[in-house]
């Protein structure tokens, strides 16, 4: 682990003017409905805070959402099918993606529902490694809840403390980082805010941004998990959140290559008003 | 898992108490199935199963149309009444929720 960092911190001095985290999206507009409804999606690997170059995504290896309402059974649905490859555009280049639109037959039972996409490995050649960013989203229907807080058996994942759709801006939000099952200490952690909001209908980022960083540190949020692979982050600002957990296993290979398998959890903050 | 060794606990006395037990929010939706049945699913905010809670079909002028109790899965299911009708829910006195059949969509 140690033997890892320094060569890492290194790196990122040296590229240090081009310091971006790359984020699978995993978007939707709303995290927490009301009642059932379709819940459109759209999957880009991008950099969130300035809508950055946006890479293109090969067809992904698996996409699909465990429901839950209360503590009945989970159910899986296959989203496979929905998968309509498209350009999506960012502030200065255009990137292969993915939009969805699973009918509401999908999400019309109330409960919790995690959204779950397993990316194809980037190549990501300025690093000659490759990427893959195993992501989960989550929506709530009516306010009911279900498994949030269940691990899902994934390779890597952030499994939250606190409802990831149902969170006030001030507060805080947690969340365990997880590798094989078991909590990873002092995990490489990167946070962005999706500070772009993307516009599904016109396969873009809005090009108006919500925030400006001061200085570079800013756009991407660094920051460390603690020895029990705990991640705690605020929440200053309404919309939604990134945090990625970095290379959660050391000795991945994809085609001869370093694979870095990252964990994605996306999160909600939502304004208090009257 | 201590949740749901609290439910199994509670869902004894809440059956009971007729289900007045909770002090949190009661929940129900309803949606049409494709073979012209509606489900409804209840629950509670925090998570609590509706089972056995009653439910009512009701008509215009209040007269009932099917009545039952919900089911294991926490559900109830009945043929879509011809006439304009509404769902009544009722966990108990601050509980009851009632759903108008024309917001009752596939």
């Amino acid at each position: 682990m140690k033997n890892k960092i320094l060569p890492g911190v290194l790196l990122a001095a040296l590229a240090a003017t081009t310091a971006q985290a790359h984020f699978q999206l995993l978007y939707t507009p709303e995290a927490a409905l009301k009642e059932s409804a379709a819940v459109p999606l759209a999957l880009v690997f991008s950099h969130p805070f300035d809508s950055g170059f946006t890479m293109d995504m090969g067809k992904p290896e698996a996409f699909y959402v465990i429901s839950q309402r209360g503590d009945a059974a989970p159910k899986t649905t296959d989203l496979m099918q929905y998968l309509e490859p498209i350009k999506w555009a960012g502030a200065d280049s255009k990137g292969a993606a993915y939009i969805a639109h699973p009918p509401r037959s999908v999400t019309r039972s109330l409960g919790d529902y995690t959204y779950v996409l397993r990316p194809a490995p980037y190549y990501e050649k300025s690093e000659d490694k490759y990427i893959q960013q195993i992501t989960k989203t989550m929506v709530n229907i009516g306010g009911l809840p279900g498994g949030w807080d269940e691990p899902l058996k994934l390779p890597v994942e952030i499994v939250p403390l606190d409802k990831p759709y149902a969170n006030w801006v001030g507060g805080v939000f947690r969340a365990v980082v997880m590798s094989g099952g078991k909590p990873v200490p002092h995990a490489e952690i990167e946070i962005e805010y999706l500070n772009h909001e993307p516009q599904i209908d016109a396969r873009q980022f809005d090009p108006a941004a919500k925030a400006t960083a001061p200085q570079e540190s800013f756009s991407t949020l660094s920051i460390r998990a603690d020895a029990m692979g705990q991640v705690i982050i605020g929440l200053p600002k309404a919309g939604w959140w990134g945090i990625c957990a970095l290379n959660l296993d050391d000795h991945l290979k994809y085609k001869g290559k370093e694979l870095s398998l990252d964990a994605v959890l996306w999160v909600k903050a939502t304004d208090m008003s009257r | 898992m201590k949740r749901r060794t609290l439910a199994l606990l509670l869902l004894p006395l809440a059956l009971a108490a007729g289900m007045v037990a909770h002090a949190h929010n009661a929940i129900c939706s309803c949606f049409e199935n494709d073979d012209g049945t509606v489900t409804c699913e209840g629950g509670f905010s925090d998570g609590g199963k509706a089972v056995g809670v009653p439910l009512q079909v009701l008509d215009q002028a209040g007269k009932v149309l099917v009545e039952g109790v919900m089911d294991k899965e926490s559900s109830f299911k009945f043929n879509r009444p011809k006439v304009a009708f509404r769902v009544k829910f009722n966990a108990g006195e601050g509980h009851i929720i009632t759903i108008d059949g024309r917001d009752i969509e596939k």
